[in-house]
């Protein structure tokens, strides 16, 4: 039987057309678009950049944590090490998949949790803009990743999102009860691609290997 | 001294919490139900709680002032510390960074400088670790509420603070609660909605009523609050503590597994075995994530079809 891959990814791809700013509306479907057809995003040098230091960044936590020898960051030392200290003894990008049905079709959720100890969650987000004046407090409150993380390892008790401008660390938590389920979440990705006529491009494209 | 889990005790377990909402809703009247609470008047506000439930105030004109109260030996007789507001604490912060330091800390227009917002930060955070875990004390800060638009003209509530501090503050906070007016009743909720952010933990979560309070009426919401997540947490030990010793029992015979692994025989025998283990909490996941990467180590793939670790070249042949 086809299965169809969801990923953390592509609802966030998706939620982004609804939380994007005023006027971005369009760019933000036409990046849903490409996420959708799997077709690779044209990047300017700025949003490679920015890319590259999230990678620079998690890569220096794993290693600050697994206790390898590594020379300080000349930029970002302090939150390395800070959420580094909150990840010790952790097992990191572990991939986990786990199948659900909904609306008549076998979805494969798919995600790859950065760290996994004790029934904790964490997930290493890397913020290129120092924190300053930005007002961070409930900003992953509508993402889908706890959500669907949290129905890939339902054992878990905690999701955090530990998030750092490479100076200060901020932490969001979440518990299993505090968000919407993986499948109310899929549903209404469903119903908005069958609204849109885009169902078709959905499965064409994302059918799971078997 | 080495405690187990099954022995601990939570009894004096000591939170900090952030309560913020528009002014004269109650917020000071409220944060003084913790249990015998002294607060830190920085802005001015004792004054506008009703006389019988004011309580113990540190009236102060420097943060330093401030710092010389809390080293008081008076100080054993509260539980909790009030930070009232923390938005004025803020302005207390850089007054003192700017005079601490004004050639780092302070802009040739008298304004703060980027250093000193970083100064202020930093103390903001050692203030908070020193009540915590220095003095030992139970810490609420009070904000004002700053309403906003959120893009789509949505009102969005937050804290009225200024700088980096006002995310630094959630942090090491467990409970971050929002006082609003539901109709006619005061409401403070600990679970974050679309238009505020907030913060529950230890089973406190959703809305709490916020009982009207009587002439006569003791004012102990707060107090009563912390009793309740003492008691969630002593619950949840009691739950999760055999659980974890469960985990703690399998990670380390997993350990012992791995430490056998030298080549693709033994990686097998591995894979066999930890399967089998009386798995708690992650303990499976963990491992097996820790499996697969001593196999990679060794060279060694996963072969689904053979349903074993292979040599990489042999699954890629």
């Amino acid at each position: 039987m086809a299965r169809y891959l969801i990923t953390q990814s592509l609802l966030s791809s998706w939620l982004y057309i609804y939380d994007c700013f005023d006027g971005y509306e369009d760019s933000a479907m036409d990046a849903f678009l490409h996420t959708l057809r799997r077709e690779p995003e044209e990047l300017d040098d700025e949003q490679r950049q920015r890319i590259q230091n999230g990678i620079e960044f998690e890569n220096e936590v794993y290693s600050q944590a697994a206790g390898e020898r590594r020379a300080p960051h000349p930029k970002w030392e302090s939150g390395i090490c800070e959420i580094a200290d909150l990840l010790k003894g952790a097992q990191f990008q572990v991939k986990v998949y786990r199948e659900i049905e909904v609306a008549g079709i076998t979805f494969l959720v798919y995600g790859i949790l950065d760290a996994l100890r004790e029934a904790v969650i964490s997930d290493v987000k890397f913020k290129n803009k120092s924190f300053g004046s930005l007002d961070l407090a409930g900003d992953y409150l509508n993402s889908p990743q706890h959500p669907l993380y949290f129905y890939l390892v339902p054992e878990a008790r905690l999701f955090r999102y530990l998030v750092s401008d490479g100076q200060d660390v901020y932490i969001e938590q979440y518990e299993p009860g505090d968000c919407p389920s993986a499948a109310e979440l899929i549903l209404q990705f469903v119903q908005f691609l069958t609204a849109n006529n885009l169902l078709d491009a959905y499965l064409q494209n994302w059918q799971a290997r078997s | 001294m080495i405690v187990n889990p099954e022995n601990m005790s939570f009894d004096g377990k000591k939170f900090s919490m952030i309560l913020y909402g528009s002014p004269g809703i109650g917020k000071t009247t409220l944060a003084l139900s913790a249990p015998d609470p002294v607060l830190i008047d920085f802005d001015r506000g004792m004054s506008r709680v009703r006389s019988q439930h004011r309580k113990a105030a540190i009236f102060c004109d420097t943060y330093e002032d401030v710092l010389n109260d809390l080293a008081s030996p008076d100080m054993k007789q509260f539980q909790t510390i009030v930070v009232d507001t923390g938005g004025s604490f803020i302005t207390y912060l850089q007054d003192w960074a700017m005079r601490a330091d004004p050639k780092v800390n302070c802009q040739k227009n008298g304004a703060i400088s980027l250093k000193g917002f970083g100064a202020v930060k930093m103390e903001f955070s050692r203030f908070t670790s020193y009540v915590k875990d220095t003095l030992n004390k139970n810490l609420i800060y009070v904000f004002h509420s700053l309403e906003q638009m959120d893009k789509d003209g949505n009102p969005q509530v937050r804290l009225m603070c200024e700088g980096a501090a006002k995310n630094i503050v959630w942090t090491p906070c467990d409970f971050g609660g929002y006082v609003q007016m539901i109709g006619d009743r005061r409401d403070v909720c600990f679970t974050p909605e679309q238009e505020f952010f907030a913060k529950g933990c230890h089973g406190i979560k959703g809305h709490w009523t916020i009982p009207e309070l009587g002439p006569a009426d003791t004012n102990d919401f707060i107090t009563k609050l912390f009793d309740k997540a003492k008691a969630n947490i002593a619950a949840e030990a009691e739950e999760y503590a055999p659980l974890k010793e469960q985990y703690d029992r399998v990670m380390e015979t997993v350990h012992q597994i791995l430490d056998t692994v030298k080549d693709e025989e033994s990686a097998n025998r591995a894979l066999q075995d930890i399967p089998n283990l009386a798995h708690a909490l992650t303990s499976k996941r963990e491992s097996s994530a820790m499996l697969s990467e001593r196999a990679k180590s060794l060279g060694l793939v996963y072969s689904k079809s053979a349903g074993a670790f292979v040599p990489k070249e042999e699954k890629e042949a």
